[in-house]
């Protein structure tokens, strides 16, 4: 069974993506969009957390490009089209509201 | 604003029929709320009224039917606390009218 | 056979409507017998401290309402012990302490789950 996990607050001032990361199943993946796109801030904790986890991680382009964000390559970039795609892809979804 | 009389008081009801401050309630209270809903309160209304009152204190809120009907096999038995018994006495919503007559908020999770 | 649903509360009860929000989705699947389950983690396990008292900030009180939890039928209720250690807090009686593998295993289990 695999999860969705899709996250759209800012690392830096909430302990979502630390929860999740603790939380995710082997078959899960994170979806970052809104300001849980800084995550992917160069040199930032969080993105040394991405980093070094196993979780496969995705991320809403528009939303990193309009903040300036360079994606790294272990980051895969969907647009809207492909956010619904990993929505059916995966058992269910999980929006850490 | 829905008002109800008793004596020579006018109590402010919301717009369901519930009392709008659960301190306004009393047995006179009661037997008002219950003659507008054409129900003549006996003992064995009253004994399940006490023990809302009671539920309201514990939890702060109004159960639902299931947990009223759980609730009340818990505190006086399974013979009354069934879903026939208190359809009987409560015109076969017993959630909402007992909660109405017990001077509680209407039950939020009954729809 | 009805889905089963996994709220995951992670707001502290005073701090705004989440906690409550929380409780009443699982207050109202009970109502419909639907299988739910409940995980306090975060802030949310802060809704299972000792002693508090909501009349001091003329709320509505979240943590009366959790004792009547198993009279709606929501026996599944867990906390993660990993939140619960970070805030000096005890297991509660009212809630069953998780680890973090437990927590992801059970997620798996439900068929939907929701996180406010």
């Amino acid at each position: 069974m695999s999860t969705l996990h899709v996250l759209s607050h800012s690392p830096f001032s909430d302990s979502r993506l630390d929860s999740c990361l603790r939380l995710c199943g082997a078959q899960d993946a994170i979806l970052l969009c809104g300001d849980a796109t800084y995550a992917l801030q160069a040199g930032s904790a969080p993105f040394k957390a991405l980093e070094v986890s196993a979780v496969v991680i995705f991320v809403l382009a528009e939303d990193a490009q309009a903040r300036g964000l360079s994606l790294p390559e272990w980051a895969k970039s969907v647009d809207y089209p492909g956010f619904v795609q990993l929505s059916i892809d995966h058992d269910k979804v999980n929006s850490w509201l | 604003m829905n008002t109800l009389t008793v004596g020579a008081r006018a109590l402010e009801l919301d717009k369901d029929g519930y009392l709008a401050d659960l301190n306004d309630w009393s047995t006179e209270v009661a037997n008002a709320l219950a003659s507008a809903e054409e129900l003549e309160l006996t003992d064995e209304h009253w004994e399940i009224l006490e023990l809302l009152r009671g539920f309201y204190q514990e939890f702060q809120l109004s159960p639902a039917t299931r947990p009223l009907i759980k609730y009340t096999a818990l505190k006086l038995g399974p013979e009354k606390g069934n879903s026939l018994h208190l359809n009987r006495l409560f015109k076969g919503t017993p959630a909402k009218l007992a909660a109405k007559l017990a001077g509680l908020p209407r039950p939020t999770n009954c729809l | 056979m009805s889905r089963s649903l996994l709220v995951i509360s992670r707001q502290a009860p005073w701090s705004g409507p989440s906690a409550r929000e929380a409780l009443d989705v699982v207050l109202a699947g009970g109502a419909f017998d639907l299988p739910i389950g409940l995980l306090f983690l975060d802030d949310g396990v802060f809704q299972l401290a000792p002693a508090q008292n909501a009349k001091a900030v003329q709320q509505k009180d979240v943590t009366a309402n959790l004792q009547a939890l198993s009279l709606f039928g929501i026996d599944e209720v867990f906390a993660c012990s990993h939140s619960l250690a970070e805030r000096g807090l005890s297991a509660p009686d009212s809630a069953q302490p998780l680890s973090s593998e437990q927590i992801s295993q059970m997620i798996d289990r439900y068929d939907q789950v929701m996180t406010l």
